[in-house]
């Protein structure tokens, strides 16, 4: 099974991050960049889908230079192979243009390597933007059936069978390959490298392709960031101090009566 | 016994609105994180928010002799601010205010009601890094400073007496005092900021800190080091010395703790198993630098060496978010354990380095003899053991206690016969009284005894607790 992985690199998602006064953008300048964590998850998946069933995981970002750390971290962690689509004609792409750039990525590293692609998986979401749209879009590029949310994935005759998790509870497809597939939080976390696995991946050496060398045309935004706000702050809550554990209860059924949300 | 009316009015004039008697007083002020070493309430908690109220309510608490008892954020694990002879406790979370900086002479001036959390925070804004670091984020560094707190970085930074430079003190009688400088380095006579630090509260209350900070370290990488055996994971830890790395933290946890800790936090972090061996101990690490090259060759030789000396494997977390949770696992081991075990009760005893297997091996082994589960980790790096022994309710509390001072009696006896100290960090309190007498002897108890008279010769100063009777 050969799986083509889609990583973004997103600010540390545990730093809170705030509008920057003067340009009314995030501040993420100093925030350290890592593995979109949804991203992690799904080379996680695919690392395992492999180990079980053989094939190849190859991973891909596209970005700057310096993202080819991050790569390398997922090299460390299993991924077979990493690509970066690095070009400054593919800065801020909205997600439309960012799912038709990868399909190129997709399509280039096919013809290199001489047979398709069985999966490609996002993360559901990435941690920054979180607009859960670049997985759709993709498999919309590529013609393939595409299931979001997926936290299980195994073959069967013919194509894959994926655990879909939904709000409700979870939702199982089949469906034939090539498939793109979102994935979520599954019940394992990704691993962590060892030193052998570490230092081959720091030797390792990630292509760096430009929009020319994978045939990429850039695509025109369609959507137009208007700008930002931030959450307005909570309220301060009340603290409840009743010394008995049934008057706390009491007092807070009565507030929450009061404000009519019982 | 209650409080005079009149003496209330006074406390009242001094701290207007912020003085609490009777039923206004809450629990919580009737013992610290460790309520099995007794609880009791005081006559009257206030809040302060500077030296001068501080002051001002000493003075007339000391002549109307009154007991006072400063308390922190109530974290500490010795019942060190447990108002056992009543009188008023000094609460001085609301005194909490970062005061400034002066980064040319790498120096944080704050109240010493600040939390630890927002200090270090605060720091990382500026671009530096207060080392200290105990693994209670949520405690007051004025109550850091009154027992000497070391925590997980220790064994490169030092604990937090290499931090202080100066600090304000009220006097039982209400006189204020400054200790110390913010120079770099002093001969003038007996230090008696180096006095204070570590003293719980018994000469006097800090109510200012001059604290040193270090430029942030650029790089970190952490180890786990996985290894067959304790020994073979403690015996590693010389031989990291001798490699010449400096590791920030080096922590040791057997495999039961980690079993304990993943099934809290319900999620395995650190693997069972490395090539096919089941693992038994684990060794964790950090290391910092300021040039990622150079920590590429740190985390190089460092792997070598754990490998050389016994390990199975090494596992590198190496970006913010593996290193948060490498570290979330030791960090949540009393947290663990408060989970799993409704009755616990905690040494903190330090031996020499090589004598932590000994150390661990027999606390562990004392198990069946004393009746109570016992889970042991620590800093390797430094020797300071953490044993808790627990059960659960259906061993009566009165049961437990008893259990529980024999399993005490058996350590700290062990921990002396091996050269090591009652308490690495976590103080004495009233907890730790007896076995601090035993372990210091007549003649350096009487001189400690000695210096607290000179400090507050009514003794009404957190009476009973270090030296007190």
């Amino acid at each position: 099974m050969n799986i083509f992985v889609c990583v973004k690199q997103v600010p540390d998602d545990y730093v809170e991050v705030h509008l920057n006064p003067t340009t009314g953008t995030p501040d993420v300048e100093g925030i350290d960049q890592v593995n979109n964590a949804f991203d992690t998850y799904a080379v996680e998946m695919a690392v395992r889908a492999v180990e079980a069933h053989g094939g190849s995981v190859t991973v891909a970002a596209i970005g700057p230079e310096k993202c080819q750390n991050g790569l390398k971290n997922l090299i460390a962690v299993g991924a077979n192979k990493a690509v970066l689509l690095s070009d400054p004609a593919l800065l801020d792409l909205d997600e439309a243009a960012t799912a038709s750039a990868l399909a190129s990525l997709i399509a280039k590293c096919e013809a290199d390597q001489g047979e398709s692609f069985d999966l490609i998986f996002c993360g559901k979401e990435s941690t920054d933007e979180i607009s859960a749209q670049v997985g759709a879009m993709l498999s919309e590029t590529l013609k393939a059936p595409f299931v979001s949310s997926v936290v299980e994935v195994e073959p069967v005759e013919g194509g894959v069978k994926a655990k879909q998790e939904t709000e409700s509870g979870y939702a199982v497809y089949e469906m034939a390959l090539p498939a793109v597939l979102t994935v979520a939080k599954p019940a394992y976390d990704p691993r962590y490298p060892t030193i052998k696995s570490k230092m081959a991946a720091r030797k390792a050496t990630i292509p760096m392709l430009t929009a020319a060398d994978a045939g990429a045309v850039k695509q025109d935004n369609r959507v137009t960031c208007l700008g930002y706000s931030e959450p307005a702050k909570r309220q301060a809550g009340v603290r409840i101090q009743e010394k008995e554990a049934a008057d706390a209860v009491a007092k807070a059924v009565a507030m929450m009566a009061e404000a009519k949300a019982i | 016994m209650a409080l005079h009316a009149d003496i209330i009015a006074q406390l009242e004039q001094a701290v207007p609105g912020r003085v609490y008697v009777g039923e206004a007083i809450k629990a919580d002020y009737a013992h610290d994180e460790m309520p099995i070493y007794g609880e009791a309430m005081p006559d009257a908690v206030v809040e302060v928010t500077n030296t001068q109220e501080t002051a001002a309510v000493c003075k007339i608490c000391y002549d109307n002799d009154l007991p006072i008892i400063p308390r922190g954020a109530g974290t500490g694990l010795c019942s060190g601010c447990v108002a056992f002879g009543g009188g008023v406790i000094v609460d001085t979370t609301k005194m909490n205010q970062i005061l400034g900086y002066d980064l040319e002479n790498f120096t944080v001036r704050v109240q010493s009601g600040v939390l630890l959390n927002d200090l270090a925070n605060d720091c990382m804004e500026k671009g530096v890094m207060y080392p200290p670091d105990p693994g209670e984020k949520f405690a007051t560094v004025g109550g850091n400073v009154s027992t000497n707190a070391g925590g997980m970085r220790a064994v490169k930074y030092g604990t937090t007496r290499d931090y202080v430079k100066a600090m304000t003190v009220v006097l039982p009688n209400g006189e204020i005092v400054r200790f110390g400088a913010e120079a770099s380095k002093t001969s003038s006579g007996y230090s008696l900021m180096h006095l204070m630090i570590g003293s719980e509260g018994t000469l006097g209350i800090i109510t200012e800190l001059s604290l040193k900070v270090i430029p942030q370290p650029k790089q970190n990488v952490s180890l786990l080091g996985l290894f067959p055996d304790l020994n073979s994971a403690i015996s590693c830890v010389p031989q990291v010395k001798m490699a010449g790395l400096d590791p920030q933290a080096l922590e040791f946890m057997p495999r039961g703790n980690v079993e304990m800790i993943h099934e809290f936090l319900g999620k395995t972090v650190y693997p069972y198993k490395a090539d096919g061996e089941e693992v038994e101990a684990y060794l964790l690490s950090t290391f910092d630098c300021q040039k990622e090259e150079e920590l590429d060759e740190i985390m190089e030789k460092a792997a070598e060496t754990f490998l050389e000396n016994g390990a199975l494997d090494v596992i590198v977390y190496d970006t913010p978010d593996a290193i948060r949770n490498a570290w979330m696992v030791r960090s949540s081991t009393l947290e663990a354990i408060l989970a799993k075990y409704e009755q616990s009760d905690e040494c903190d005893v330090v031996v020499p380095i090589p004598q932590i297997p000994e150390f661990i091996n027999y606390v562990t082994g004392l198990e069946d003899e004393v009746g109570l589960a016992v889970l042991a980790s620590g800093h390797a790096g430094d020797g300071n053991c953490h044993v808790n022994v627990c059960a659960h309710l259906d061993l009566p509390q009165e049961e437990f206690v008893q259990r529980a001072q024999r399993f005490m009696d058996l350590a700290y006896d062990k921990a002396a016969e091996l050269g090591g100290m009652v308490s690495g960090e976590h103080g004495i309190g009233s907890a730790k009284l007896s076995y601090l007498e035993k372990s210091m002897g007549q003649v350096t108890m009487d001189l400690m005894r000695g210096v607290k008279r000179a400090f507050d010769p009514k003794g009404l100063l957190n009476p009973g607790k270090v030296c007190g009777k």
